[in-house]
């Protein structure tokens, strides 16, 4: 099985090679950090009853992908509504924060109310509350056809930079950009090749991977009778009770009203 | 094999063409494989006149091949094989026609001769034309025809018919003495018993295609030399009762021609390319794309077209826009329409039509599926298509950033139709899951495809005979049910282009 590959990869933090030609200078923003994880707070533990204290402890422990009710009740060894109980007391002081796991919106999980959840847990970047944010993946799409546009072919550090310049808030990383840039080849809007670096291809440097338009869908050949694109045809038949001649696809196509 | 489909098909086209007696055979050997008379008999419970006219009508047709095998230590019987290509081809004659009509009008006649008649001897090709001749125009010399039919011959649409009943031991592999589906080393396939058997009867390149000489005036002379070594090899081998009687019918002692159909399909399928991909062209590159095309002089093989610089530069001149351009931009254009060029000869573009014709293929089936299960369907089999092994339905949902209900509705309706396989996998202890489950493209999907393919021609066809049936009864609107028809006939030409698509190119 391949790695799971939710979590984004924090950079190795050496900039990468440049794609590009020396005409456009080479990438100087340093990477976005790892999130940092802040210490267990002495004052919190010091300051809460004997079982609260444990159940901070184990949900500290669990660090930034939070802690299922369920498995905290096992771990302790504890009764449901016992758990309840604690974990609410916590919520309520602003100690623990309650946190929405993409994969499993059901459960509940826990986390210590000073971290970021995981990029696991909230789905990542393109995840708003738990919800894969269609809008934000629409607009970055739109932004990076833009640039391939502007720009012919392109790499995604190209396509990265375009965007940044536009828009200099806008924060994506290189990772999303190259993401997003990959599933706009999938759906054929774009065609990953190869530089040449030659004719359209002048900018970048020869044989890195690029994007550029994918040209007008081709295909559909089948789908312009009625066979092509029914959704009965296994149980139609010659002499069937689903046949071409009591066919009422067939009928519409031909307009046989007469 | 050929699907279920594929076969209803063939056989209602024979029957079509042929009567049901015919077909019956025909459908018989296509499910059965190779026969022998005496089976056909068993089997379908008809006579023997019947059973040996019927494969008199395919032979001519070309639709089935005689061969003798080896049986038991020192005897030999002959067995009949369809050839389910050439049952399909019988769809796209008009094609065929129209490849001739622009390519070498002035033989025409002579190739709509042998469409309609199978094989024909030059004599009877003579005959054929002279007779369409309408009254009052001046009636074609031997000469002139002769030479027609060589342009034909020459141009590889037309060629001398295979051997009649070539010995073949299943049980030892043939090497292919003629060009006919020749493939680069690397792509051999395992070679089916009908192409063992079609490579085997076909005579070598210099023969299939060697033309009429100009100093023999009467046919019989040729026929009487040229066919020699086959009739006599043929002889010796030894007595087949009831088959000789079949054999000589149609080997008569002359030389029989046929159309080639494999050229045939060779030009369909460069014309299909061409113009596929001259619907992806950026501006401007059109001339430069279509030069190349005309330019195709040498051909190695069916799977590519090649094409010299020089060619390619002189035909562009002659072309709007096209003087201006540099030889630096024609190869740059060139190498952007993915025409290569090889070390040994760099003076010559190559296309690979191969690589086309499957990218076609993919386009025709990602198209489909998403017509039928929308984009996020199309992006997910497009996914599980390119990674070409199994991928976890998280790692589907990443990769293609779709929300993961929907990721999950359509991986659903996917695997219902047999689009898509999945597994499921236990999870190693810890991880937070017991479970989860991978996906794969179906290697079935494209077989499935295709038997739809046939199916829905198959259906085309039925309709089209059912409206035929109702313009006899004459009951409903005549001029509205000849528009119906049309459509249908209209459609199923269209279709066809499928077929070939997937099964020819
Ligand atoms: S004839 Fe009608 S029911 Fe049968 S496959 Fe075609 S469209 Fe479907």
């Amino acid at each position: 099985m391949p790695p799971r590959k939710r979590p984004l990869e924090p950079s190795s933090g050496k900039p990468p090679p440049p794609d590009v030609k020396a005409i456009v200078p080479p990438p100087s923003d340093p990477p976005a950090a790892a999130q940092e994880i802040p210490p267990i707070s002495a004052a919190i533990l010091n300051n809460l009853p004997g079982p609260e204290r444990e159940v901070y402890k184990r949900v500290y422990a669990a660090g930034n992908k939070g802690i299922w009710s369920q498995d905290l009740r096992h771990s302790m060894q504890l009764a449901a509504p016992t758990v309840t109980k604690l974990t609410r007391a916590l919520v309520q002081r602003g100690i623990l924060k309650e946190v929405t796991d993409v994969r499993h919106r059901g459960k509940k999980v826990f986390m210590d109310s000073r971290m970021e959840p995981a990029p696991e847990i909230t789905g990542g970047t393109w995840y708003h509350n738990g919800q894969l944010d269609t809008e934000a993946v629409a607009a970055v799409r739109r932004r990076c056809l833009d640039q391939i546009d502007r720009l012919g072919a392109a790499t995604p550090d190209m396509v990265h930079k375009g965007v940044e310049r536009e828009d200099p808030r806008a924060g994506y990383m290189i990772d999303q950009i190259r993401d997003i840039l990959k599933t706009m080849a999938l759906d054929r809007v774009l065609e990953e090749c190869r530089s040449t670096g030659e004719g359209e291809f002048s900018a970048v440097r020869s044989g890195r991977v690029c994007y550029r338009r994918g040209g007008a869908p081709q295909g559909g050949m089948i789908e312009g009778i009625p066979c092509g694109v029914c959704p009965r045809i296994d149980e139609c038949s010659p002499d069937g009770v689903i046949s071409p001649t009591t066919c009422v696809y067939y009928k519409k196509w031909l307009q046989m009203d007469f | 094999m050929v699907s279920q489909h594929g076969i209803l098909l063939a056989v209602g086209i024979i029957s079509d063409h042929f009567g049901p007696l015919v077909a019956k055979v025909c459908d018989c050997l296509l499910r059965h494989g190779e026969l022998s008379l005496q089976e056909i008999v068993r089997r379908l419970e008809l006579s023997p006149g019947q059973v040996k006219n019927s494969l008199l009508v395919l032979i001519q047709h070309n639709c089935v091949q005689a061969f003798s095998a080896p049986k038991g230590r020192d005897r030999t019987v002959t067995l009949y094989l369809a050839i389910f290509d050439n049952v399909l081809h019988r769809l796209r004659f008009s094609k065929f026609l129209s490849v001739i009509r622009a390519d070498i009008p002035e033989s025409e006649v002579l190739i709509e001769g042998l469409l309609q008649n199978g094989r024909l001897t030059f004599d009877q090709l003579v005959g054929r034309t002279i007779s369409k001749v309408p009254e009052g125009s001046i009636r074609p010399a031997r000469e002139e025809i002769r030479m027609n039919l060589n342009k034909l011959v020459h141009a590889h649409f037309v060629e001398r018919c295979p051997k009649p009943e070539p010995f073949i031991d299943p049980l030892v592999v043939q090497q292919p003495t003629s060009s006919r589906r020749r493939a680069p080393k690397n792509f051999e396939k395992v070679i089916s018993l009908e192409q063992k058997i079609v490579n085997t009867a076909d005579l070598s390149d210099a023969e299939r295609f060697s033309e009429i000489p100009y100093i023999i005036e009467d046919a019989s002379d040729v026929n009487g030399c040229s066919r020699d070594p086959v009739d006599s090899a043929k002889r010796k081998r030894g007595a087949f009762e009831v088959d000789e009687e079949l054999n000589s019918t149609i080997a008569e002692n002359e030389v029989l021609w046929r159309a080639n159909f494999e050229q045939f399909t060779f030009c369909l399928k460069k014309k299909f390319c061409a113009d596929r991909k001259k619907l992806k062209l950026k501006v401007g590159t059109h001339p430069i794309w279509e030069s190349f095309c005309e330019a195709n002089l040498t051909e190695k093989d069916t799977d590519s077209v090649t094409s010299p610089i020089n060619g390619i530069l002189e035909r562009l001149r002659q072309k709007e826009g096209g003087a201006s351009m540099t030889l630096d931009q024609v190869t740059r254009v060139l190498e952007d329409l993915q025409c290569t060029t090889s070390n040994e000869n760099p003076e010559a573009y190559t296309f690979d039509l191969r690589k086309m014709v499957e990218s076609c293929r993919n386009e025709e089936i990602e198209s489909l599926v998403k017509k039928k299960y929308g984009q996020a369907a199309f992006t997910i089999f497009r996914l599980l298509v390119t990674q070409g092994g199994p991928v976890e339905t998280d790692q589907i949902i990443d990769t293609t950033i779709l929300d993961k209900q929907i990721v999950h509705s359509t991986l659903y309706k996917l695997w219902k139709d047999d689009y898509v396989d999945t597994e499921k996998i236990s999870s190693v202890a810890g991880t937070g899951y017991a479970q989860f489950y991978v996906w794969r493209a179906k290697s079935t999907f494209r077989e499935q495809f295709i038997d739809n393919l046939y199916h829905a021609a198959l259906n085309l066809r039925q309709m089209v005979n059912y409206i035929a049936e109702l313009l006899l009864e004459g009951s409903k609107d005549d001029t509205k049910l000849r528009n119906r028809k049309n459509i249908l006939i209209l459609a199923l030409t269209r279709h066809d282009d499928s077929l070939m698509l997937f099964h020819d190119f």
